[in-house]
């Protein structure tokens, strides 16, 4: 089955794309990967005149770290950032969440700039980014501005991106050292499908061994928009990480999860599996480094 | 609407062509130039049958636009035999019969290859990893899996 025509774009410079986006204002889409654009137009959920291709923009699929930060161009594919030897040894909880997003097909068209206009609540990579402290690159006519990525998300499938907008660069800071992380992607149905609910943690221990230092967590498929659980990190800091603190978390975060409903489970099911999944992550991580639960 | 023009590398040669902008991979392949061994199955990236490599990399030739080929290399189903012999994969597939309907057996040809491409000697885990996006709706996964390792062992 065809895709309705459309007329497509291809500027060869971000100033070239910023200006077919101001020519064209709400008749045009951006496309990076497609692979959540395109399942939309074969469904006819959008009917854009126009698509603007990022691909030719110089420089926008390039990872570099330095000074102890990572930037991440927003047409890098979820595979190159997987496989990435800098994202591997300083963020390998975002490492991890790349490599669990859809298939190997779907990582290899599918963009980490694309995955967060996107919005989807279940992202995979949303939650590592927000334990990370991400923040987004936003270029439109009147310059460049930054935006957390816990900022970026305003609502079910909404962003902060304004109208002539385009995110340009994903910039990571470095990982508190020595800290521990972990991605579980609880997926009630197949291995390649969307998460039912997704924890990323990052969690630094004391000195001691037994006490929490600090901890970051957040969750995707738990709200409308992938939430950084700041209610139960309080819970968790400065104690020591017995069974009862690290439960108490895992209430909290159910507490402050605010899922919706849909075919893959209820609201209240979802919210019990923020609650299990975030005390067998923090479980796992305060036994070793980075243990993944899966795979 | 202008046809865009295109030049890449399709299964090792040389292809200069054109495609309306609004079509994807498989509309080139399958209407454009011929090549129907990539199966068109959900047309949203979810079966895994229309998988081909581009530039190595398995993709879904049902999500990405023609456009995105320019310059770049495709590899289908038609180009992985020899001279008239089957690929090590596709040998590996019959003598395992590891095809059943055989509508899927074109992605999971080329999931495989771009596995093997990667790990020449993968474990049972790396193989169902790789093949995780290609569903056989006749679930004759074990023999795909016994297939794959199998095409592995043959080329060491």
């Amino acid at each position: 089955m065809r895709l309705a025509p459309f007329e497509l774009a291809e500027p060869a410079s971000l100033g070239e794309a910023l200006a077919v986006l101001a020519r064209h204002d709400g008749e045009s889409r951006l496309i990076a990967g497609g692979t959540a654009l395109v399942p939309m137009l074969r469904l006819g959920l959008a009917r854009p005149d126009r698509l603007v291709s990022l691909h030719r923009i110089p420089g926008i699929t390039e990872i570099q770290s330095n000074g102890g930060g990572l930037g991440i161009g927003a047409m890098a594919t979820h595979a190159a950032v997987r496989r990435d030897p800098s994202v591997r040894a300083g963020w390998p909880l975002l490492a991890e969440a790349a490599g669990r997003v859809a298939s190997p097909a779907i990582r290899a068209s599918g963009t980490l700039g694309g995955n967060l206009c996107y919005a989807e609540s279940a992202s995979d990579v949303a939650p590592a980014l927000l334990c990370l402290d991400a923040e987004v690159t936003v270029e439109g006519a009147g310059g460049a501005r930054t935006v957390a990525v816990g900022d970026f998300f305003r609502g079910f499938y909404e962003t902060a991106l304004e109208p002539g907008e385009i995110l340009t660069r994903v910039r990571v800071p470095a990982a508190p050292p020595g800290a521990r992380s972990g991605y579980v992607k609880f997926c009630p149905r197949s291995a390649e499908d969307r998460a039912l609910v997704g924890i990323a943690a990052l969690l630094v221990v004391a000195g001691d061994g037994r006490r929490c230092e600090d901890v970051r967590l957040a969750l995707g498929g738990a709200a409308p928009t992938p939430l950084r659980a700041r209610g139960a990190e309080t819970v968790l800091r400065g104690e020591a990480l017995t069974d009862a603190a690290i439960g108490a978390a895992g209430d909290a975060a159910a507490a402050e999860a605010d899922p919706l409903s849909d075919l893959m489970g209820s609201a209240d099911y979802r919210r019990d599996m923020v609650r299990v999944w975030v005390r067998r992550l923090l479980l796992t991580l305060r036994e070793g480094d980075s243990a993944p639960l899966q795979r | 609407m202008t046809p865009r023009a295109l030049a890449f590398t399709l299964n090792g040669r040389p292809c200069r062509t054109s495609a309306p902008v609004h079509w994807t991979v498989i509309d080139l392949l399958r209407d454009g130039l011929a090549l129907t061994g990539t199966k068109y199955g959900c047309g949203e990236g979810v079966c895994g049958t229309c998988t081909v490599l581009l530039d190595g990399e398995p993709v879904r030739a049902c999500l990405v636009l023609a456009a995105r080929l320019d310059g770049r290399a495709l590899e289908t189903v038609e180009g992985l035999e020899r001279d008239g012999s089957l690929h090590p994969l596709q040998d590996a597939f019959a003598r395992e019969g590891a095809v059943q309907c055989g509508y899927c057996t074109p992605g999971m040809l080329l999931a495989a290859r771009a596995l093997l491409a990667e790990h020449p000697a993968p474990t049972d885990r790396q193989v169902r990893e790789a093949l995780s996006g290609n569903l056989c709706r006749c679930t004759g996964y074990v023999k795909i899996v016994a297939a794959v390792l199998a095409a592995a062992r043959a080329a060491r």
